[in-house]
C-alpha cells in the first residue's frame, strides 16, 4: 500500500473510537488475571535487565546496557501508564525489530568503518592483557612438587620441593625458607600443613580451579606457577609494556614492537596476535574499488548479481506467464490437476532443492550428463555454472510467477478481450493491447519485489555450488557466480578466509543501499501504476 | 480427448477415430485450440518434477551412493533412512531444532504483527502514519544482509546472557523476531480493516477491554490470514541459512537446524552421503509440501498482496 492510499484509509475510517482512549472497563475476575500476568510480565522484563547489567558493566559492553535499558524502559512506560494504549499493542513488535534488525543494520556500519576481523576482534586493552599476560618456563630453573595449602581465610599458598629435595614455602608476597618444625606431616611423610595453612582437598581444588591457576608466587625473575595440581614451575612474562611510550618489548630477543594498524609490529614487519579493532575510515569501502586484486573480482560480482537478478526475473516471468496464458483457457480439462503440480517446486523448501540440483548437475556422477552421455562441467566451466544457476532457479521460481500471473489473469474482466474481438482485434493484438498492460498494473510491484529477492538470493547461489567456479587470480574468496551476499558470507564465515568482518560488512552496506534504491524505486512504481489504472 | 467441437459438419464416426491422418479431423482441430496446452502442461510437469521423482527414487535406491543412482532402483531399502537416523548424524535433533525455532519464532511473529495490526487498524493516534511508513522503510533494509553484525552481537550476548547467545536455539528466535513486523503487518491489517467497526463498538458497550476485543472478537474473526502470515514465516525461516548458520553453525552438529545440517552433511562427502541425504531431504520438504498445499488457496492470496518466499 502507497502513502496516498494510507492516507485515503485513514481519511475514509470512521472518526476516532472510544475504545481508542482507553476504555477499560472490564470485568473483575478478567482484571485480577490481566494484572497477575501484567504483574508477571514487567517483573521478568525489569529482572533481565538487572540481571544482565553487573556483567554488561563488568564487560564494558555499553550498546547492550542502551539497547536493553532503552527497551526496559519502553516496557515499563507503556504498561504501567492508563494511557498510550496503542503503544501497549505497538511495543512488543518494535521492540525486537530494534534489537534485531535496526541495530545491526546500524552496527554494520560501524563495523564496516574498523579492520575488525577474526585477529582483530578484541578491544586494545584485552589484546593487551593477552599479551602481556603470556609466560614462558624460564630457561635453567627447576620443576617443583607441589602441594596447594590454604588459611582458615581461603588465602592460598604453595609448598614447594625443589630437585634437590629443599622444602620451601610459597604465597603471594613470595617465597620463603621453611623451617621443620613449621611444616606437620603424616605418617607417611607428607605435608598436611604449615603453620596455619592447611592440604586442601581434591574437592577444594577443583572448585577452585581458575584461583589456583590465576596464583603466583613472586621471584627474582618471573614467577612460581601451577603447572598441574602437583607440579609448579617458574615462569615469566615473554613481553613488557611500556605504557609512556606504547611500545611492546620482547624480554628474550630485546625486539622492540610497534601498535600499528591495530596490531603490535616489529621494525622488519613481524606481528604479534591478537590484534585489536581499530578505526580505519573508509578503507574497506576503498578497497574494493581501488585494490587491483580486490576490485577485478569485486566489479565482476557486482556486475553478475544485476544480470542474475534481472535475468532471473525475466525468466521465471516469462515461463510462468507463458504458462498461466497457455492454461487459462475456458473448457480445458486438468487445469486444477495441472496447477497443483506445477507448483511443487515453490513449495519444496528451497535450501533443499538446490541441494539437489548440485547432485544432479554433478559432473562425474549427476544424472543429467548420465541420461546426456556426457561429461559437461555444469557447475565448473564459468559459463555453464552462470547457466546453471540461472536453470535451477528458473525451476524454483516460475511457479511463483505461474500462480501470481493465473491470478491476475483471472481477475481481468473478459468483456475488455470480446469488445476488442468485436473491434477486429487478433487474439496477439488483444493480448498486447489490453491483457498485458494490465497484467503490468498488478504484476509490476511483484516483479520488483522479485528483483529485491533474488538480487539476495543466497541459496541458490551457495548451496548450488558455493559461489564457484572460483575466479582466478582472486586474493578474496569470489567465484563467478558468487553474487554480493554470498560474496559477503565467504569474507566472514568461510574458513581461510581471515574472518574479514569489516570487508564484509562494507559489501553488506554497499548491498543495504542498493535494495534501498530498488525498494524507493518501487514504491513510487506503485503509486505512478495505481494513478494509471 | 472428449472436447465437442462446434464444427460445421459433424462427423461422429471421425470424431471418434480422432486419427492424426485424417487431415481437418477434430482431433486436429482439438489439438490447436486445447491439445497442445496440455503438451506443455505436461513438459512443464515433467521439468518440475524431475528433480523430485529423482530425489524419491534416489532415497529408496540400495546404492547409497551418487554414481551408483538409477531412477528405477533395481530393489526398494528403507537402508538409506536407517542410515540417517542410525547416529552417524544427529538428523532427529535437526529435524526437531528446525521445527521448534522454525514453529516458536513464527509463532510469535504472526503474534507481534497482529498486536501491532490491531493498534493500526483500530487506533487513531499521533505517529501512526510514520508508524506505517517505517514498517515498510524496515523492509528496505533486510535483517540477513546483517548477518555479520548478528553473529558479533550474539557473540557478546553470550557473555552476557549465555542461554541466548551464540549457538543457542533460544538465541536465534530470538533474531528471528526481529524480522516479525513488515509486509506482513500491512497484509494484516488490510484484512482487520475489513471486519466491521460495529462489532468493536457493541462489544464496548458491552464492557469488554481492548484486550477481550482483540482476543475473543479480532483474532478469531481473522484466523485464515493469521494462518497465512504463520505458513509464509514458517516457510521463510525453514530456508534461512545464512542466519541459522551465523547464529547455530560455530555450535555443536547437534545444534544445527536442517538446511546447515544437510549442507555439511553432504558437502563433507558428496559422492557417499547422497542417499541418505536424499531421505533426509524428502522427510524435511514432505510437511512444508502437504502444509502448503492444503492452504494454496489463502497462501497465493498473501503473495500476490507482496510477500515473496525465501
Amino acid at each position: 500500500m502507497t502513502e496516498r492510499e494510507a492516507r485515503q484509509v485513514q481519511d475514509s475510517d470512521a472518526p476516532p473510537p472510544e475504545n481508542g482512549r482507553g476504555t477499560d472497563a472490564p470485568r473483575r475476575s478478567s482484571l485480577t488475571w490481566a494484572l497477575v500476568g501484567k504483574i508477571l510480565f514487567l517483573g521478568a522484563v525489569n529482572a533481565l535487565f538487572f540481571v544482565g547489567l553487573p556483567s554488561m558493566l563488568a564487560l564494558e559492553w555499553w550498546a547492550g546496557i542502551a539497547v536493553l535499558g532503552l527497551a526496559t524502559a519502553l516496557v515499563n512506560w507503556a504498561y504501567l501508564t492508563k494511557k498510550n494504549l496503542p503503544a501497549k499493542y505497538l511495543i512488543p513488535g518494535t521492540i525486537f525489530a530494534l534489537t534485531f534488525q535496526i541495530v545491526p543494520v546500524i552496527y554494520s556500519g560501524y563495523i564496516s568503518l574498523t579492520n575488525s576481523s577474526i585477529s582483530h576482534r578484541l578491544s586494545e586493552e584485552q589484546a593487551l592483557d593477552n599479551l602481556t599476560g603470556r609466560a614462558s618456563n624460564v630457561p635453567g630453573t627447576t620443576r617443583f612438587d607441589m602441594s596447594i595449602l590454604a588459611d582458615p581465610e581461603g588465602t592460598l599458598a604453595l609448598f614447594l620441593v625443589d630437585d634437590e629435595g629443599t622444602e620451601t614455602f610459597g604465597t603471594q608476597e613470595g617465597q620463603v625458607a621453611l623451617s621443620a618444625d613449621e611444616v606437620t606431616r603424616d605418617e607417611d611423610g607428607d605435608v598436611v600443613a604449615v603453620g596455619d595453612y592447611t592440604l586442601l582437598g581434591i574437592a577444594a581444588i577443583s572448585e577452585r580451579q581458575n584461583e589456583i591457576l590465576d596464583f603466583d608466587v613472586p621471584v627474582e625473575r618471573g614467577a612460581i606457577m601451577a603447572v598441574t595440581i602437583t607440579t609448579a614451575a617458574v615462569y615469566e612474562a615473554l613481553y613488557t609494556y611500556d605504557e609512556d611510550t606504547g611500545m611492546l618489548t620482547e624480554n628474550a630477543t630485546g625486539v622492540v614492537y610497534e601498535p600499528k594498524d591495530g596490531i603490535f609490529t616489529a621494525a622488519d614487519g613481524r606481528t604479534l596476535d591478537p590484534g585489536w579493532q581499530v578505526f580505519i575510515g573508509f578503507d574497506n569501502y576503498t578497497r574494493a574499488f581501488t585494490n587491483d586484486s580486490i576490485r577485478g573480482p569485486f566489479l565482476r560480482v557486482l556486475v553478475w548479481n544485476y544480470v542474475f537478478a534481472i535475468l532471473s526475473v525475466i525468466l521465471t516471468f516469462a515461463v510462468g506467464l507463458g504458462l498461466a496464458v497457455t492454461l487459462n483457457r475456458a473448457g480445458m480439462r486438468g487445469q486444477k490437476i495441472y496447477r497443483a503440480f506445477l507448483v511443487v517446486p515453490y513449495a519444496l523448501p528451497s535450501f533443499m532443492t538446490a541441494l539437489i540440483w548440485a547432485g544432479m548437475l554433478n559432473q562425474q556422477f549427476g544424472v543429467i550428463n548420465e541420461l546426456l552421455g556426457a561429461d559437461i562441467p555444469w557447475l565448473r566451466d564459468p559459463t555453464l555454472a552462470k547457466a546453471s544457476v540461472l536453470m535451477v532457479n528458473l525451476w524454483l521460481g516460475f511457479p511463483y510467477m505461474f500462480l501470481v500471473s493465473t491470478g491476475a489473469l483471472q481477475s481481468i474482466p473478459s468483456e475488455l478481450k470480446e469488445a476488442s474481438y468485436v473491434d477486429g482485434a487478433t487474439p496477439r493484438q488483444a493480448f498486447n493491447a489490453i491483457t498485458f498492460p494490465l497484467l503490468m498494473v498488478s504484476l509490476a510491484p511483484l516483479l520488483i519485489a522479485s528483483f529485491a529477492f533474488n538480487f539476495n538470493n543466497f541459496n541458490v547461489i551457495y548451496l548450488l555450488n558455493q559461489g564457484g567456479p572460483p575466479i582466478e587470480g582472486a586474493t578474496t574468496p569470489a567465484g563467478h557466480t558468487d553474487i554480493l551476499i554470498s560474496y559477503t558470507y565467504r569474507l566472514a564465515f568461510e574458513s581461510g578466509s581471515g574472518a574479514q568482518w569489516g570487508f564484509a560488512s562494507a559489501i553488506a552496506v554497499l548491498i543495504f543501499m542498493m535494495v534501498a534504491a530498488v525498494s524507493a524505486l518501487s514504491f513510487r512504481r506503485t503509486r505512478a501504476l495505481e494513478d494509471l489504472a | 480427448m472428449n472436447v465437442k467441437p462446434a464444427s460445421d459438419t459433424p462427423n461422429p464416426a471421425r470424431e471418434k477415430s480422432g486419427s492424426m491422418a485424417a487431415g481437418r479431423s477434430p482431433f486436429r482441430r482439438w489439438f490447436r485450440t486445447l491439445g497442445w496446452r496440455h503438451i506443455v502442461a505436461w513438459l512443464a510437469m515433467s521439468f518440475a518434477f524431475f528433480p523430485v521423482l529423482w530425489i524419491v527414487s534416489a532415497s529408496f535406491n540400495p546404492l547409497q551412493t551418487l554414481t551408483s543412482q538409477t531412477l528405477i532402483p533395481d530393489s526398494l531399502t528403507f537402508d538409506n533412512y536407517r542410515q540417517l537416523f542410525g547416529g552417524e548424524v544427529p538428523y532427529t535433533s535437526w529435524y526437531w531444532n528446525t521445527l521448534l525455532i522454525a514453529g516458536g519464532a513464527s509463532a510469535v511473529m504472526t503474534m507481534l504483527s497482529a498486536l501491532a495490526a490491531y493498534a493500526f487498524s483500530r487506533m487513531r493516534f499521533s505517529g501512526r502514519r510514520v508508524g506505517l511508513l517505517s514498517v515498510l522503510l524496515i523492509q528496505m533494509f533486510p535483517q540477513v544482509l546483517a548477518f555479520v553484525a548478528i553473529f558479533l552481537i550474539m557473540v557478546q550476548v553470550k557473555d552476557v546472557f549465555p542461554s541466548v547467545g551464540l549457538g543457542t536455539r533460544a538465541g536465534l528466535t530470538l533474531v528471528y523476531l526481529g524480522g516479525a513486523l513488515g509486509v506482513n503487518t500491512w497484509l494484516m491489517k488490510g484484512f482487520f480493516d475489513t471486519i466491521p467497526r460495529s462489532l468493536d463498538e457493541s462489544a464496548t458497550v458491552d464492557g469488554a477491554s481492548h484486550h477481550q476485543i482483540f482476543f475473543k472478537i479480532i483474532l478469531p474473526l481473522t484466523a485464515p490470514i493469521l494462518a497465512v502470515v504463520f505458513l509464509l514465516s514458517f516457510i521463510f525461516l525453514i530456508n534461512d541459512f545464512v542466519l541459522a548458520d551465523a547464529v547455530l553453525g560455530q555450535g555443536s552438529p547437534e545444534g544445527y537446524t536442517l538446511s546447515v545440517g544437510l549442507f555439511r552433511f553432504l558437502n563433507d562427502q558428496f559422492n557417499q552421503r547422497w542417499g541418505p541425504f536424499a531421505a533426509g531431504s524428502l522427510l524435511a520438504g514432505i510437511p512444508v509440501v502437504v502444509l502448503f498445499l492444503f492452504l494454496q488457496k489463502y497462501i497465493v492470496s498473501g503473495l500476490t498482496q507482496g510477500a515473496v518466499k525465501g
